[in-house]
């Protein structure tokens, strides 16, 4: 399924048509978003992390995705690896802070998940959050299509 | 900065219309007056944006890397507004954050004896050259403050580049999708590797206006086999003025294409001189 998503995401983009038409990126409820248009998902004590659909659009093809180590530390809302894009490299930022105890070690050969499936299969680290009280300084889904309303009016 | 302070004062100004309206009653403020024309709707509300321009002439890679890397820093931190800087390097080849190592096609130890460094960077994009007549941007801008995504910045350099190739009448096209950067048919003039980092960008883009192209084929250029490269000079049937117009050129398309209204040019021949950049 996710083979055939990341297909016609590319196919699409190659032709440069829409593969699911939609006139604004699709928001997931029940997750968690920070200002730098990075997901969380939480569940007990740990969380997975990705990049939402806004920011994967406004990005353009993935090419390339920076892992970080599996055991290393990470701060909420400083970067933990980056993703390359039209030439561009971007880095991704963590939501909260904690120990990365899995990296989706899948993008290694299909980075273009992050673009075809990114709630789902284009998932980057799974987080063992150190403090659950910073999920508050997140957004939940309103606010965060709120958010991405006013940031695409600013051009 | 006094003029970009002003710049920035009456674009926040025009953003609250109780104020606006008060003060342009105020016979103080006369300057304010001609803010009546603006529109009080903050979605057509266009803020005055400054942008400050560095001149450098030929800089080495290096030193242009700090020099970002303090810049960058700066930007951050609120201390500096947005910044380019406009130079060209002395011959070196560099590699982006995948290493592409592969795609260098002669020993690296051999660069030396061609007169040519080699460096690695963290910019997204394959292995390229630059060199002499080789036009340098790096623009150091916040893309948050404009709502720009990696790939509308990144098609904003390429129309840069090929509005500029326009005024000398070369028909260039960005590339399809997988292959950023500027082509005239299928040879490339222009090319693009940026960083971007809490939403500022660093690296940016270099435009072939006649440089010694021949330094391209040690290299696969930008990971991109059988397609060749090209300049300014090899596809213009005009005649160039000087390497100084056509950056200022450039820098006018650049800022027309990202709104900047105001632009503050800077020389930096002192920095280049000592060689140690404050």
């Amino acid at each position: 399924m996710a083979a055939r998503l990341l297909w016609a995401s590319r196919a699409a983009s190659y032709l440069r048509i829409s593969t699911f038409p939609r006139g604004f990126a699709s928001v997931v409820k029940d997750l968690k978003y920070a200002d730098t248009h990075e997901w969380i998902k939480v569940d007990g004590t740990s969380a997975m992390v990705g990049i939402t659909d806004h920011a994967q659009d406004h990005l353009g093809d993935v090419v390339y995705v920076e892992l970080p180590e599996v055991g290393s530390n990470v701060t909420q809302g400083k970067n933990f690896g980056a993703v390359e894009s039209v030439k561009a490299t971007s880095d991704i930022n963590s939501p909260v802070s904690g120990e990365v105890v899995e990296v989706n070690s899948e993008l290694n050969n299909s980075p273009g998940l992050v673009n075809a499936s990114p709630y789902k299969d284009g998932w980057i680290i799974k987080v063992k959050m150190s403090d659950e009280g910073e999920l508050n300084s997140l957004m939940d889904s309103d606010q965060y299509t709120k958010f991405c309303e006013e940031e695409d009016a600013k051009h | 900065m006094g003029a970009s302070h002003f710049s920035l004062g009456t674009g926040c100004l025009a953003s609250c219309p109780v104020l606006m309206a008060i003060l342009i009653g105020h016979p103080e403020w006369k300057h304010v007056s001609a803010l009546k024309q603006l529109s009080t709707t903050s979605v057509e509300m266009k803020l005055q944006r400054s942008i400050e321009i560095w001149k450098m002439g030929i800089v080495n890679y290096l030193d242009a890397l700090k020099l970002q890397e303090r810049l960058f820093s700066d930007r951050k931190a609120g201390k500096i507004l947005d910044v380019m800087l406009s130079l060209q390097h002395p011959p070196t080849y560099t590699l982006g954050k995948r290493r592409t190592y592969h795609n260098l096609l002669v020993p690296e130890a051999d660069l030396k004896a061609i007169g040519a460094e080699l460096h690695y960077t963290e910019r997204g994009g394959d292995i390229t050259f630059h060199g002499p007549r080789q036009a340098i941007l790096y623009p150091i801008i916040s893309l948050r403050d404009i709502g720009f995504g990696a790939r509308k910045y990144v098609e904003g350099l390429e129309s840069a580049m090929i509005e500029l190739a326009a005024l000398y009448g070369v028909k260039a096209h960005a590339g399809k999708v997988g292959e950023t950067g500027v082509w005239v048919e299928d040879r490339k003039i222009g090319a693009i590797g940026v960083r971007i980092s809490s939403g500022i960008t660093s690296h940016g883009l270099a435009f072939n206006i006649d440089p010694d192209l021949n330094y391209f084929k040690h290299i696969v250029p930008c990971g991109i086999p059988d397609k060749g490269v090209t300049s300014l000079r090899r596809e213009t049937k005009m005649e160039l003025p000087s390497d100084e117009l056509i950056h200022e050129q450039l820098i006018q398309c650049l800022a027309r294409i990202f709104r900047f209204s105001d632009l503050q040019w800077k020389q930096e021949p002192s920095s280049l001189d000592t060689g140690e950049l404050k």
